[in-house]
């Protein structure tokens, strides 16, 4: 078995287009042998035709893309990786049992199907018809099928959408638990509190493109500044003309000012209102720095 | 690795039959239809006889095995590829010929089960006398007649969305029974349709199964079953590389 050095996907100028509609455009990535990567980008971003490219699902139309070393699609990557795509639904009539022994066969060193039943929280479910399932029962079925062949490389297209509470934890354990083990995770979702929770690095995607690819902290920072939450008889007109403001926003009693230096339009403020009240400062959260990437590109 | 191989290909021929008897509804009618037209045309109508009941044993025997193969690959195939699996299993390192191989398993027993009755009725009901070496050929022509329907379900199913491989399927079953003489004899047909039938597998493995029982051919002429035979494996070879064009074709 090769070595885990290196790259487990290298892309170069990756661009797939169809008819018109370029779905990736130019796309470079490099994802290392470890870690968790999410990837984040509104509907119809390029998130699944990069993971579809990624696995040889798709031709690209130009670019290269590679896989453990290798060309998509080959089989002896393939038996390294794991997958849940976005909107694969298996027979009906098989039970979970069934399907996870079926892709269990599929790999050389499978782990043991009680362990994925418990891990999925499938055991009580293990013997019941897939398509008797619920919506958020099967996806757990569809995620059993992407850990059982201990892949190196595990793949997870919008894993918790429709997921109740407990069992998005679930999974979230599951896949820290993957990245503890020193297997690579990339994931896509469009719950920015799950990539922030779970990845140690960030690809923003817009229209085919990587707008942003980067550790999460520094994704977050790039909001840059604070965002000062208080209730204040100053008009909004007033506010921005306190020193560094970026952006006000009402909502209810309050006023959320986004600044560049909480110190500076903090001193301002109580400068001018000293009886502002119910005074929070909070760290822009990666929601808003997310907003904000995307913005910026949108005015670019 | 071999091992690795052999072992998918006995877990995709368990899931296959589990899907099949867990959804008798689709299986039985294929089952049931050509053992009951074979009774029907054999027994029920005049002028039946010894004869009559070989020559349809021939062509049953193919129209049975139509069903399982067109249906079990056009539909199968099309359903699975619809809901996506065929696409999570080529992500995966499903081995392509495991899962084909599985089905093409699973459609000789349900062609088995098929043909098994019509054999019965045939020995038994109609008093046909051949050699016990007749009988095992037309088994096994019977049987290796899966193979090109198959193909062609093959193709349905990756060119089709599941309702379009329904209807699809369909005609290619009626038409190719219909057509190729396994209902009425193609030398009842007009000139033109004659001419047509001789290009359907269907027709050329009837001609085949015929000359095994020794009845007359749908030609109402002379017939070299071995020309019979190299049409029908130039048809397989053929009907195998659209099946794998289709296949190919997926990957957009
Ligand atoms: N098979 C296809 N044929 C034509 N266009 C396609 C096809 N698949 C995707 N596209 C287009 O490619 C673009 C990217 O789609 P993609 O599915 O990768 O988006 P996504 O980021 O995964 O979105 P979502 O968050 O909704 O899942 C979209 O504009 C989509 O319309
Ligand atoms: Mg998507």
């Amino acid at each position: 078995m090769p070595a885990l050095e290196g790259h487990v996907i290298h892309t170069t100028n990756l661009t797939k287009k169809y008819g018109k509609n370029t779905a990736l455009n130019n796309v470079n990535i490099e994802v290392g042998n470890s870690g968790i990567t999410a990837i984040l980008g509104e509907n119809g971003a390029g998130k699944t035709t990069f993971i579809h490219a990624c696995l040889g699902l798709i031709k690209a139309t130009h670019g290269q893309i590679s896989m453990f070393g290798l060309p998509p699609g080959k089989l002896t990557s393939r038996r390294r990786t794991g997958v849940m795509l976005q909107d694969a639904d298996l027979p009906d009539l098989l039970t979970p049992r069934e399907h996870i022994t079926l892709f269990a066969s599929y790999y050389p060193a499978p782990l043991s199907l009680d362990d994925v039943l418990d891990m999925c929280k499938l055991t009580t479910l293990a013997d019941k018809k897939y398509g008797k399932l619920s919506g958020g029962q099967k996806r757990r079925v569809q995620f059993a099928l992407a850990i059982i062949g201990n892949p190196d490389l595990v793949f997870l297209d919008e894993p918790t959408t429709g997921l109740d509470t407990d069992t998005r934890r679930m999974l979230w354990d599951v896949v820290r638990k993957l990245a503890e083990d020193g297997r690579t995770v990339i994931l896509t979702t469009h719950y920015l509190e799950e990539a922030d929770a779970l990845a140690d690095r960030i690809i923003v995607m817009n229209a085919g493109e990587i707008i942003a690819d980067a550790p999460t902290p520094e994704i977050r920072a790039l909001a840059g500044g604070a965002i000062i939450k208080c209730v204040t008889n100053l008009s909004v007109k007033a506010i921005h003309k306190l020193p560094d403001v970026k952006s006000v926003r009402k909502t209810g009693r309050f006023v959320e000012i986004s600044t560049q230096n909480q110190a500076s339009t903090l001193q301002g403020l109580l400068a001018a209102d000293i009886n502002a009240s119910e005074l929070v400062v909070k760290k822009p959260s990666l929601e808003e720095a997310f907003d904000q990437i995307i913005h910026n590109q949108e005015q670019a | 690795m071999k091992y690795l191989s052999l072992n998918a290909f006995f877990n995709e021929c368990g899931a296959e039959i589990l899907k099949a008897v867990r959804a008798p509804e689709y299986i039985l009618p294929t089952l049931i239809l050509p053992v009951a037209f074979y009774a029907l045309f054999t027994f029920a109508l005049p002028n039946s006889g010894a004869n009559s009941a070989r020559y349809l044993l021939a062509t049953y025997g193919v129209f049975a095995v139509m069903g399982p193969a067109i249906f079990g690959f056009g539909v199968g195939v099309a359903n699975e590829r619809d809901r996506g699996w065929l696409k999570l299993k080529r992500a995966s390192p499903a081995p392509s010929a495991a899962y084909i191989g599985a089905k093409i398993m699973v459609t000789l027993i349900f062609a088995s089960l098929a043909l098994i009755p019509i054999y019965l009725l045939a020995g038994f009901g109609a008093d046909i006398t051949m050699a016990r070496s007749a009988w095992f050929m037309l088994f096994g022509l019977h049987l290796l007649s899966v193979l090109p329907f198959a193909l062609i379900g093959l193709t349905l199913g990756f060119s089709f969305n599941s309702n379009g491989a329904i209807a699809v399927s369909n005609i290619f079953f009626l038409g190719m029974a219909a057509l190729g003489g396994l209902w009425i004899p193609a030398f009842l047909f007009p000139t033109a349709l004659q001419k047509f039938a001789t290009t359907l597998p269907s027709y050329q493995l009837a001609e085949i199964a015929l000359a095994i029982v020794g009845a007359p051919s749908q030609s109402g002429v002379d017939r070299i079953p071995m020309q019979n035979l190299m049409i029908i494996a130039i048809m397989t070879i053929v009907l195998a590389g659209l099946a794998i064009w289709a296949w190919s074709r997926q990957r957009n």
